[in-house]
């Protein structure tokens, strides 16, 4: 077969597995939804909730059926995007209406942030090159540093802020000053600026990954078919890099929920107007459509990036088709 | 790279995991009163020999809430480091030796855990069921299964083909003891080791970031290092000391124990070789 025939059937291969996996894993939700002590429906419902409304609930989650013919009805709906509406965040208004919009800033936040991490990490990696007892005074310090949560860092940076703010107004400034990074009234990008330094900078993130990089790095410039293209006098830097994609795509893919969960804190604690947010508060008023929806949705997320990195590493390498993975 | 640089990394994040150990242990057997111990005419003081770390906007000792802090998280990190662990070995255990529909099942219900996003997903079972950080913590535990279980699998796999496991395997050894004793046991203890130091860095993390949030995680006036750092709401750039210091109580913690996993497997794997 040739080469074109066999990805189309890997990559075919690979988004039936995906959907297998969106199916499994959105039972596992359904099945934890079922789950609540006493009546289901108390359980996920506001505090006064009229009766009409519970009656709808019921039958939007399907608890007056068994799990299977319920998880089958509550599947068949979600799968055209229709999660019902929302009860108290925003009434009458349907998930996908309000959670949509907010999930794409959320998935841009999340994935910008990620990808600029991706880049520091290899510019650290080349920047430091071989490992070296003496670098321990570097990495040492930025390992502790780094290892802090997002909501620390966050919680650290909103005091410097504060901090800085008093500073201008006792310098007589009154205007809001055009970096102030918590969302007022202005349609300002300045807040996720800093939501996305505070993701890459906390969670440990950056040292894992740079970390990760620089493990790759130094085993491929220790591997033989770099000695024989170096022996041959060519250039070893395409090699290198076209090698490393795999790794950097897997890397990428592998941290992605993590920087997801991260992003949810991140986003309230800097009133971002992302799906984090939406989803504390919603789960806070107890709108169950919303937290569920949402729900859904990360973990459609994770598993159609995941898809994409293996169509991608099946792209830049042959080896991954050939295994007939 | 066993360098003196690592030899103080693995003394120093040993000193802070100890230190954690020995106050989790000591920590519930200090008598504390939430509500007695407000003292309006105290509040806010500066570190002092009386209050080591000041006193907060209610006048509570920051040094003492630090120390009950630690039973927010202690005991729930700990079982779930040991569950999520153990779990985690069983199923790489079966994944790398079973085949067939057994290892299509046990990979497949990795894959699917895998998949999970873990703060959400936490966040989801707490507005459905009754949220306690024992709740969270469970979650959190089987929500690592799958990392545990492919770096045991990995193991298994790799060892799996060395020639003493299959002396072993000739020598008329049972599958379970093979696995169990001279693969996971003799074999897989530092991986293990650095997962469950994971698994607890993580419910730290956890139960710290939803007390800070204030709906799921310990509530006011019982003290969590995560709703101690919570007080910058009302203390904005007033004092200090008493969300500085519980903020650097998680970072240390959180980074001494991943720290400790890290180099105590490094150091195990070496002496492994």
């Amino acid at each position: 077969m040739t080469r074109a025939s066999l990805l189309l059937i890997a990559a075919l291969r690979r988004t039936a597995g995906g959907l297998l996996l969106l199916v499994g894993a959105s039972f596992v939700i359904y099945i934890t939804i079922r789950s609540a002590p006493g009546d289901a429906i108390d359980a996920i419902s506001p505090m006064g909730t009229p009766p009409e409304v519970k009656a709808k609930l019921m039958a939007e989650f399907g608890l007056d059926r068994d799990p299977i013919t319920g998880y089958v009805a509550w599947l068949a709906r979600s799968a055209v995007g229709d999660f019902g509406e929302s009860l108290v965040f925003a009434p009458g208004a349907t998930v996908m209406d309000v959670g949509l919009p907010a999930f794409e800033r959320t998935l841009a936040l999340a994935a910008l942030a990620l990808a600029a991490c991706l880049v520091l990490a290899v510019l650290g990696a080349l920047l430091l090159g071989r490992p070296h007892p003496r670098q321990q005074v570097i990495t040492g310090p930025l390992y502790f540093l780094t290892a802090a949560p997002s909501f620390v860092v966050a919680v650290l940076f909103a005091q410097a802020t504060n901090w800085f703010v008093h500073t201008y107004v006792e310098q007589g400034g009154y205007e809001t000053p055009p970096w102030y990074p918590i969302p007022i009234y202005s349609e300002s990008w300045m807040p996720y600026l800093f939501a996305g330094f505070v993701l890459v900078a906390g969670d440990g993130l950056f040292m894992d990954f740079l970390n990760a990089v620089r493990a790759e790095l130094q085993g491929l410039r220790s591997a033989q078919f770099i000695a024989a293209v170096r022996a041959k006098g060519a250039r070893t830097v395409g090699h290198i890099a076209r090698n490393m994609v795999v790794p950097l795509v897997s890397g990428y893919a592998a941290r992605l929920p993590l920087v997801l969960g991260g992003v949810v804190i991140v986003e309230y604690i800097f009133t971002l107007d992302g799906a984090g947010y939406l989803l504390l508060e919603a789960a806070r008023e107890r709108d169950f459509p919303i937290v569920v929806g949402l729900s859904v949705l990360f973990t459609a997320t994770i598993i159609v990036v995941n898809l994409l990195a293996d169509i991608v590493r099946a792209l830049v390498d042959p080896r991954e088709v050939a295994r007939g993975g | 790279m066993e360098a003196k640089a690592e030899r103080v990394g693995l003394w120093s994040s040993g000193a802070v995991v100890a230190v954690v150990l020995l106050l989790g242990v000591v920590a519930p057997f200090v008598a504390y009163d939430p509500a007695g111990a407000v003292d309006y005419d105290q509040q806010l003081v500066g570190p002092s020999a009386a209050h080591w770390f000041g006193t907060d906007g209610q006048g509570r000792d920051v040094a003492l809430r630090l120390l009950k802090g630690i039973e927010a998280f202690f005991l729930p990190g700990l079982l779930a480091g040991l569950a999520a662990t153990t779990l985690g070995a069983l199923a790489g255990a079966v994944a790398g030796y079973a085949e067939g529909w057994v290892r299509s099942a046990v990979l497949g219900l990795m894959q699917l855990i895998d998949t999970l996003p873990r703060l959400v997903f936490i966040i989801l079972v707490c507005t459905i069921l009754n949220p306690s950080i024992s709740l969270i913590a469970a979650v959190a535990a089987v929500l690592f299964v799958p990392n545990i279980a492919t770096v045991v699998r990995r193991k298994v796999e790799a060892l799996g083909s060395e020639d003493y496991i299959l002396a072993h395997i000739a020598h008329g050894f049972r599958p379970t003891r093979i696995l169990l004793y001279h693969i996971i046991w003799l074999q897989c203890r530092p991986l293990l080791i650095r997962q469950a130091t994971y698994v607890f860095g993580y419910v730290l993390f956890v139960e710290t970031a939803l007390s800070y949030l204030g709906d799921y995680g310990v509530q006011e006036p019982t003290p969590s290092w995560g709703n101690m750092v919570a007080q910058t709401r009302e203390l904005a750039g007033a004092a200090p000391w008493p969300w500085l210091f519980p903020a650097l109580a998680i970072v240390i913690t959180i980074s001494g124990f991943l720290a400790f996993g890290n180099l105590l497997a490094r150091h195990e794997e070496e002496a492994l070789r």
